[in-house]
């Protein structure tokens, strides 16, 4: 975090440079857009023939001629048991024209590392030399004097001596300086695949302090692309084993693009003042004097550790944005637009992570609306409308991946409201009839004042579920004519049954009104009720009209013959009733003693019809 | 017990009137928000904004469809430049009312203008057009039980069949049996709608990546045959494909 801190103070001059960049090619583009107004008026000149040859700006040429040269030797040539140490041998010659025998003869009681080579070309005189070089980290087990004997390359197809050299190895500190080394140093050393992080390349400073720049420098080890467009060199103060002192810086950017523990070293030739870029000098420097003296220098080895990204819960529009990142409110250069006229959305990203391996929203595809996205690093989009039924800007899928965090951020850009304005249609069209002649033009009627005849809806009945069940209603009520009819033809076959009914219903009426009256104590409504109750019972079974009947009838129709109670109940009932007409009435019943007996006789004549 | 008979009488009168006051006020409160609508419509139309009325115009209609406010919404969506939308919906005018005046005049414009064809009806579509076709419907429920109603009912009333019961009955049956054949006319011709999108894609499979057949007109009459996903296969008058679902709009959408 700390180191991510660091390095995203380098933002700002990343943008000038892209600003720079930018600047560059539109003034690329405006001579190329310009340059056929301002040739045209102008007439090629006339050249004699070779003339051309004389318009070419003269380049050295490349020195192969010269006899190729050999040296080797110790760095430094004396060296304490286990000290590192390092074997170069420098060849006049491209690296590739050196066949070089891997590994060299080497003496007993010295252990060589790995090869590690590079080439430069070199200015001698008004010529061009290639120059390379090959390097082992070699360190001595044992005390003594080792040689590395001379041994024949083939350069180019011709053998070339490489000279011996020896190695004073001693059990003791000689007190020679350690040999010189490149320093590099990461950002980050626990990163994600595809996670861009900084590096610096550190010369320190040679004998006398004087700085020395470096060319050619590369970095070693698989899975790392490095992008050197973004290199920067300076001189500036550096730790130094717990001292500031000003050393060579170069800074580069590096991306894995392999997962897993990976091994980086850097390497490069000391250039005395040829510095191939512009540079920066912060603080006091001494620079290095005289002619550059090509060596070639490597790093200690640094180890990274390299995590693939998580696959789970990664988010639409990811497109290898790995750092934390802002966006502004995205800007819309207009929000009314006819169709096919396009709009510009603006969008503007911020970021603490390395914006110059930023990757902007990819144009997503809409039906409605052509996307043409601005060339990187301008994260910008062009939009046109391609139907007037869009009321928003499409949404633009986009997130990124925060280290921090191990997890995707959404960043997508929302719809922005836009009205989109259609082309109209016209209003009236010229008519003719069948034979050409001109007619009065067709046009729109006028708009209706009010809405007319309405629906319920535009469905139709014929489809409504519900109107169907009603069609049910009429055929219910024909069923159910039917049936009473069938009834009504029933009862008409059959009297009786007819007049049971109208006797029960009778019957229960009078005992309700027995009822009232017995529990009132009217004793002559009682009877007079217990009377009609009676005769009302037994009337369908004669049949007769219940009113011209009397008691014999009613024990007539007892069942097996009257019950001696049953008789008596009976005659004090009717004789009771018929009393109420005599000039002289009898004595009324006892009403409590009678009322049992006269229930009890009309549940029997009901259950009768 | 007569005052509990009574209570509960009373009871069911007044649930029965909530109801009917419910039903009633859903009703005119729906009116209401149509009529607004439709007057917010007219504005916009006046003003000559037409996508907002437009916007106006097909709430009104989605609250209470009327042939007016089609006819409107029509004028509004040609003023945007929706050929197919305009003659849908003169075509939604002239589904409620048949003899809406403004909307055949409108459709015999817009064909003009657009180049493209009238659905081509069969008989009995041609047929159902004669009237609105909800009153198809009640025409032969009507006819039909009034046929039945006129050879039962003299019988379960015990009176002697009159002639003109006979002839009436006849006639009512034979009015049902050829509102059948416009009733078919009607459920067919809910499956014709139009294309609403200009140069709307007719794919040979329902995918978005299916190939494209030919493209079809906006306003060009359609008849669907089956719905799959977001595609539907329509016939129409240059052949059979799949379109996409917005793009193509039913006369009577489900």
């Amino acid at each position: 975090m700390q180191n991510r801190r660091h390095f995203s103070n380098f933002s700002p001059r990343l943008s000038r440079a892209w600003r720079m960049a930018n600047c560059g090619r539109r003034l690329l583009i405006s001579c190329a857009v310009l340059a056929p107004f301002a040739l045209a008026a102008q007439t090629p000149p006339h050249l004699p023939p070779g003339g051309l040859i004389q318009l070419q700006v003269q380049q050295p040429g490349v020195d192969i001629t010269s006899p190729v040269a050999a040296t080797a030797g110790f760095d430094p040539p004396v060296a304490r048991v286990g000290e590192k140490v390092f074997y170069r041998v420098s060849v006049d010659a491209t690296e590739s024209s050196v066949a070089w025998p891997d590994p060299p003869p080497v003496p007993a009681g010295l252990k060589f590392g790995a090869k590690t080579s590079g080439q430069l070309t070199q200015m001698q005189g008004n010529r061009f030399r290639p120059f390379a070089s090959f390097v082992y980290e070699v360190k001595p087990a044992a005390a003594g004097h080792f040689t590395v004997p001379g041994f024949p390359v083939l350069v180019a197809g011709t053998a070339v001596d490489v000279p011996a050299a020896s190695l004073e190895v001693t059990a003791k500190d000689a007190g020679l300086p350690a040999p010189r080394q490149l320093r590099l140093d990461l950002s980050e050393t626990n990163v994600f695949l595809g996670e861009p992080f900084r590096l610096r390349v550190i010369l320190p400073p040679g004998p006398n302090h004087q700085i020395e720049a470096v060319r050619e420098i590369e970095l070693n080890g698989d899975g790392l692309m490095t992008d050197k467009t973004a290199l920067q060199q300076a001189i500036e103060p550096v730790n130094l084993d717990g001292e500031l002192r000003p050393a060579f810086v170069a800074e580069m950017i590096a991306t894995p693009i392999a997962a897993g523990r990976q091994q980086v070293w850097a390497q490069g030739f000391t250039a005395g003042t040829e510095f191939t870029a512009p540079f920066v000098i912060r603080g006091p420097a001494s620079l290095a004097a005289g002619p550059a003296k090509y060596v070639l220098l490597v790093s200690d080895p640094v180890e990274i550790r390299v995590r693939p990204l998580p696959v789970a819960g990664e988010l639409p529009g990811f497109t290898g944005a790995i750092g934390k990142f802002f966006a502004d409110p995205p800007r819309l250069s207009a929000n009314r637009v006819q169709v096919g006229e396009p709009v510009r959305l603006t969008l503007t990203f911020h970021g603490e992570g390395e914006l110059t391996r930023f990757v902007p929203p990819l144009a997503p595809r809409s039906r409605d609306w052509q996307i043409i996205a601005d060339p990187p690093p301008a994260t910008s989009f062009t939009l046109v409308p391609l139907a007037d039924d869009s009321h928003e800007t499409p949404a633009i899928p986009f997130s990124y991946f925060d280290p921090e965090t191990g997890k995707y951020v959404d960043l997508t850009i929302p719809p922005l409201p836009i009205t989109v304005v259609g082309e109209g249609l016209p209003a009236t069209v010229a008519a003719a009839d069948d034979e050409g002649n001109a007619q009065p033009p067709l046009k729109l009627s006028v708009p209706a004042r009010r809405p007319g005849e309405t629906a319920g809806s535009l469905k139709p009945l014929q489809l409504r579920p519900w109107f169907m069940g009603l069609q049910l209603a009429p055929v219910i009520g024909f069923i159910a004519l039917g049936l009473w009819d069938r009834r009504r033809r029933y009862l008409e076959a059959h009297p009786e049954i007819v007049r049971r009914a109208r006797a029960r219903r009778a019957l229960r009426r009078e005992r309700r009104e027995l009822q009232k009256a017995a529990d009132a104590g009217d004793t002559a409504a009682f009877v007079r009720h217990a009377a009609r109750a009676m005769t009302i019972a037994v009337a369908p079974h004669l049949p007769a009209n219940p009113q011209a009947l009397v008691g014999r009838d009613v024990v007539a129709q007892l069942a097996g013959g009257a019950a001696p109670q049953h008789l008596a109940t009976i005659r004090a009932v009717f004789a009771a009733a018929d009393g109420q007409f005599a000039t002289q009435p009898p004595l009324a019943p006892d009403l409590p003693a009678l009322r049992p007996g006269v229930e009890t006789l009309l549940q029997q004549l009901e259950e009768k019809l | 017990m007569n005052a509990f008979c009574l209570r509960i009488k009373n009871g069911r009168r007044l649930a029965a009137g909530l109801v009917l006051a419910l039903l009633s006020a859903g009703l005119s409160s729906g009116r209401a928000a149509a009529g607004d609508a439709f007057a917010r419509g007219l504005e916009f139309s006046q003003a000559g904004e037409f996508p907002e009325a437009a916007a106006a115009f097909r709430e009104s209609a989605k609250a209470q469809p009327a042939a007016g406010t089609f006819v409107n919404l029509g004028l509004a969506e040609w003023q945007c430049g929706h050929a197919g939308l305009a003659i849908l919906a003169w075509e939604q005018a002239q589904w409620i009312d048949p003899y809406e005046p403004r909307a055949a005049a409108n459709l015999e414009f817009a064909r003009q203008v657009a180049q493209v064809d009238a659905p081509a009806l069969k008989w009995y579509e041609a047929v159902s057009t004669w009237l609105p076709p909800n009153a198809w419907v009640w025409l032969a429920g009507i006819a039909l039980w009034l046929a039945v109603g006129l050879l039962v009912l003299p019988g379960i009333f015990r009176r002697r069949p009159a002639g003109w019961h006979r002839l009436l009955a006849a006639l009512a049956f034979g009015i049902f049996l050829f509102s059948l054949t416009a009733n078919s006319g009607v459920v067919s011709r809910t499956q014709i709608g139009f294309v609403v999108k200009k140069n709307a894609a007719l794919r040979l499979t329902p995918t978005r990546e299916g190939e494209v057949i030919t493209a079809v007109a906006a306003g060009e009459p359609a008849r669907r045959l089956r719905t799959r996903g977001n595609y539907v296969f329509v016939r129409t008058l240059g052949g059979a494909g799949w379109l996409e679902r917005d793009e193509f709009g039913l006369i009577c959408p489900r």
